[in-house]
């Protein structure tokens, strides 16, 4: 089995307040902490356990600053073997579907047989890049992994759906699978581990390494334009229905039907 | 777990220990747990069971008190063979996901508590705090430690810490926000390789500070940087020997009365590992009216809190009372008004045994620096 698995470097905006720079377009990250992408860690550990249940193969790859290299040594630690970081500040990577296709560039010459990623990431959350990431390979896809069985040359996907059903595909191989939290329980990389995988491969590459044509990667390629990001004001205050059961159904009904709810 | 030239046999000298039992009489885990340390140093002697003793829940049991290190009869520390088979565990990597959180954000952010770096310092917001430069000459550094800095609960200890200094006059900095993690937990998590990196880290840090001595909010760090830093060129004092002098010296004025019983709970990492008994108590005496009772288990054989030795992260499988409740169970009998600790960790298993027990109206659980606080003229 050869896998590749996305790996984003996000801010964790629980701790810390977030700030609207004064351009109205960016955001005050000087107070956060970052980390992998939630589902990313379930990705890779996901790619992990199945090399060790079938053999072969994990390649990590990450967009990103060097700073997020600890986060891709992590994986290597726990067991990844290579890594490739693209770093190019003409990527427009606010942008899922230019993502998508630098990812795409920079595994498309290269034999796989899955492609694993988090199905969305905590910060912009468009859940868009991997299965954009799939059409830009043409190759089969699967969302919001919960199981992943590998047969022979297929993979069976269990897809989590809305009201808790569960979509049960099978998949001619390769593929991409974007992966749902709690698939498994991600492990911990240990030191000794994260200074082993010091010695393993992690290539930094730009789109010409890649033979990306930048235009077709740059802000004026998208088709999203950043118009401007806010706080959302609180614009009213939550009502507590006071009363015996039956009262407070009456109170109840009669706000949705004034409010034209029902 | 072991280097090539060391075995687990040697690096633990599991052949010094001479079964006596000296360890499992003392330690306060066996009340309410199946851990047996005792047994534990016995078949680590075989080395082909490691794995198998590894995997057994009730070595995450161990609060890491060191009453059996303390008792042991010939100088041996039972305890680290636990602390050496969770280093199995944590090297593989399939460590409970909240002992994987608070490690992987010590690393991270250097602290345990998954808080950002940035924020280290927030509790100082409208305090006048003097901020440490490297090189520049300081009787007392402060090190606040990641509970004391981020848990509103405890930040109380450091900001009245500081309220104190500035009006005692003392010659005092504050460790700028590169403070990191002591490392206190990762040693007795098991994470040998991170404790190493936090042992060279820190040790670098701290050594560019020109400073007499170095001063801890938390007995955990004041017991880690003076057992585990061979290098770091200044001592260390908990807070509690430092206002001693304060009161000793007559700098310390006070304000109004406090006619409570207040009972003293001796941390582990204060007391039976760092042997400070008698300053705490000094302090408390010094408080007008208060009226100073003991628990019968005190000084070396207090009762641990269970708030140590990863224990923050670790749920005990066991459903038996906790010892945290069984020490508030015996505040109440000698009808204490309030429980006095020095330590956050104390501070926040008490209080929640407190709070579960239902004696929120009749007691409180207050850190030393807190009473200080209310009482001391600042």
């Amino acid at each position: 089995m050869k896998t590749f698995v996305c790996i984003k470097y996000v801010p964790d905006t629980s701790e810390a307040e977030v700030k609207v720079n004064p351009d109205g377009k960016t955001v005050d990250d000087s107070r956060f902490s970052f980390d992998i992408n939630d589902a990313d860690n379930y990705a890779v550990e996901e790619s992990v356990l199945i090399k060790e249940d079938k053999g072969g193969e994990v390649d990590v790859l990450s967009i990103g600053p060097k700073q997020s290299e600890v986060m891709i040594r992590m994986a290597m630690a726990k067991g990844c073997d290579k890594a490739t970081r693209v770093e190019d500040d003409r990527i427009a990577d606010h942008d899922p579907l230019i993502v998508a296709k630098v990812l795409a560039g920079a595994i498309k010459d290269q034999e796989f047989d899955l492609v694993l990623t988090g199905c969305w990431a905590d910060d912009d959350g468009h859940m868009a890049t991997g299965v954009a990431l799939a059409e830009y390979l043409g190759v089969n896809h699967a969302s919001m992994v919960k199981k992943v069985e590998v047969l022979d040359g297929k993979v069976r996907a269990h897809r989590e759906l809305e009201g808790g059903l569960m979509e049960v595909l099978e998949l001619e191989l390769p593929a991409v699978l974007t992966i749902q939290t709690g698939i498994n329980e991600p492990r911990y990389a240990p030191i000794k581990g994260i200074r082993q995988a010091q010695k393993k491969e992690l290539n930094v590459v730009n789109l010409d390494d890649l033979s990306i044509d930048p235009a077709e990667v740059s802000a004026d390629a998208s088709q999203v334009v950043l118009e401007n990001l806010y706080i959302p004001e609180v614009e009213s205050a939550a009502e507590f229905i006071e009363g015996e059961t039956d009262e407070k159904a009456e109170k109840l009904a009669s706000i949705l039907v004034k409010g034209g709810l029902v | 777990m072991t280097t090539e030239s060391q075995t687990f046999t040697e690096k633990y000298d599991l052949l010094g220990c001479i079964q006596c039992g000296r360890c499992t009489g003392g330690c306060p885990v066996t009340v309410r747990a199946d851990l047996n340390v005792r047994q534990f140093v016995n078949d680590a002697y075989d080395e082909e069971k490691l794995d198998e003793l590894a995997r057994l829940a009730e070595i995450w049991d161990c609060t890491a008190c060191h009453t059996c290190a303390v008792r042991c009869p010939k100088g041996l520390k039972p305890l680290e063979v636990l602390i050496g088979l969770r280093s199995m565990i944590v090297e593989s990597g399939k460590v409970e996901p909240t002992v994987r959180d608070a490690l992987q954000s010590v690393l991270l952010e250097g602290n345990p508590w998954e808080k950002p770096r940035a924020a280290r310092q927030d509790w100082m917001e409208g305090l006048d705090v003097r901020i440490a430069e490297p090189g520049e000459h300081v009787e007392n550094l402060f090190f606040v430690c990641c509970t004391n800095c981020y848990d509103p609960r405890v930040q109380v200890t450091a900001k009245n810490m500081v309220k104190i200094l500035n009006k005692a006059g003392v010659d005092y900095a504050f460790l700028p926000e590169d403070e990191s993690c002591c490392g206190s937990e990762v040693f007795t998590i098991g994470e040998e390789g991170l404790f190493e990196m936090t042992v060279e880290d820190n040790t670098e840090f701290l050594n560019e500070f020109n400073a007499d001595r170095i001063v801890t909010l938390s007995p955990h760090c004041f017991t880690t940087y003076r057992t585990h830093f061979p290098d770091l060129k200044h001592p260390v004092i908990h807070y509690t020997q430092l206002v001693d002098e304060l009161i000793q010296e007559g700098k310390l004025a006070w304000k109004g009365e406090l006619p409570k019983k207040i009972v003293y709970h001796d941390p582990c990492y204060l007391g039976k590992q760092g042997g400070i008994f008698d300053e705490p108590r000094r302090i408390l005496k010094s408080i007008p009216g208060v009226e100073l009772l003991e628990f019968d288990r005190k000084r070396e054989r207090s009762l641990c809190c269970e708030g140590g030795g990863g224990k923050m992260w670790v749920e005990s499988e066991s459903r038996q009372e906790r010892l945290a409740e069984t020490r508030i169970k015996n505040a109440k009998e000698l009808e204490a008004d309030i429980v006095a600790a020095a330590c956050p960790f104390c501070i926040l298993t008490l209080e929640d045994a407190m709070k579960g027990l239902g004696y929120e109206e009749e007691m409180r659980v207050a850190e030393i620096m807190e009473l200080l606080g209310e009482f001391v003229e600042a």
